[in-house]
């Protein structure tokens, strides 16, 4: 039955085709503005310390030990940040 | 927007005020119905118009209706497929009423008179504050501990491990803070704007024509932001889950 081989053939052809397809649609289309970029990163590093800070202060309250871990987590925190900004700058330039 | 003449004429955040519409107390705890859960019922009850009224005929030449719904299914059906693979197609439901909530939520804030339920900080982190914990258990769930490897990179030499570790484990905590921070900074901002810029056509009088325009495009610019600050909330919650299906990376 070579004309159902034929068949089969163009279909996977279709098939391959609609796949690529849809791998070209991959990356959306929405760029978003530079403003909206800079706040992503700032807000990366932000969050990232505050986050490091309330680690600290929590952890100083438990051990009474004010300020020792507040400034240590603070370090961590901004190093979390920088490490962030660090992969979220190289996803957009990935893009 | 207050229309009433206040001392200041200029008022950008009176329009972030919550007040109660009905008081409801259960012991200690304020569950009162305010301005805020009004709005989410009103962009609920508008998420739910829109599919009926775009899918109560389904005519194979769609209606423009019907095409705004199949659009934004295919939308979020791509971002997960793209993002996270055939694995993401359980949690379809999930993205996608997360996402269009949250967009109904935004436009829906700007129209006059209205109130922007995503531009509180509480709202936006119960969303990224679930995800978050979502996502950490189905890490667990689907990985074991395997998950923990995460927190330490592959190639890393063994000394840097404790100062690798603490530094990986807060970027993992912030991630919740800065996906809400950043939807509700960029609704807090662009309302607060529109407001000052309506102040000013106000005060300038006949010369309110400039900023009238700048409204405008003001105005254009932040219906662009509401539909990115939902799609930037969906991709993220997106990888998120890329994160937790697929650990290593």
């Amino acid at each position: 039955m070579p004309q159902e081989k034929i068949k089969l053939k163009n279909l996977e052809k279709r098939i391959d085709a609609a796949k690529d397809q849809i791998a070209d649609k991959n990356s959306p289309n929405i760029k978003p503005s530079p403003l909206g970029q800079v706040m992503k990163l700032a807000v990366e590093i932000v969050a990232a310390m505050a986050i490091g800070i309330g680690i600290g202060l929590i952890l100083d309250n438990y051990f009474d030990t004010r300020p020792l871990f507040t400034i240590i987590f603070f370090l961590l925190g901004s190093l979390a940040g920088i490490l962030n900004v660090f992969r979220v700058a190289k996803s957009m330039q990935n893009n | 927007m207050s229309a009433e003449k206040t001392p200041n004429l200029i008022d950008p955040i009176h329009q972030f005020v919550i007040t109660n519409i009905a008081d409801i107390k259960i012991g200690n705890i304020d569950i009162s119905f305010t301005n805020s859960s009004q709005f989410m019922v009103i962009a609920t009850m508008a998420i739910m118009f829109f599919f009926i009224l775009g899918l109560s005929k389904k005519s194979i030449i769609p209606n423009r209706f019907q095409i705004m719904c199949e659009l934004s299914y295919e939308f979020i059906a791509d971002l997960l497929r793209t993002n996270v693979g055939d694995q993401g197609r359980a949690f379809f439901p999930f993205v996608f009423s997360l996402f269009m909530f949250i967009f109904f939520c935004n436009l829906i804030g700007l129209i006059p008179y209205t109130f922007t339920v995503t531009s509180h900080f509480a709202v936006t982190f119960a969303f990224a504050g679930l995800i978050f914990i979502g996502v950490t258990v189905l890490g667990f769930v689907k990985n074991g501990f395997g998950y923990l490897k995460m927190f330490y990179p592959s190639g890393v030499p063994i000394y840097m491990a404790p100062i690798i570790i603490p530094i990986e484990i807060i970027s993992y905590l912030s991630r919740p803070v800065a996906l809400s921070v950043r939807l509700m900074a960029n609704m807090l901002a662009g309302h607060s704007i529109i407001k000052i810029f309506a102040g000013f056509i106000v005060m300038m009088g006949f010369f309110g024509v400039i900023p009238l325009a700048g409204l405008v495009a003001i105005y254009a610019l932040e219906t662009f932001i509401a539909f990115l600050q939902a799609y930037i909330f969906t991709i993220l919650t997106c990888i998120y889950l890329n994160d937790a299906l697929h650990p290593h990376h």
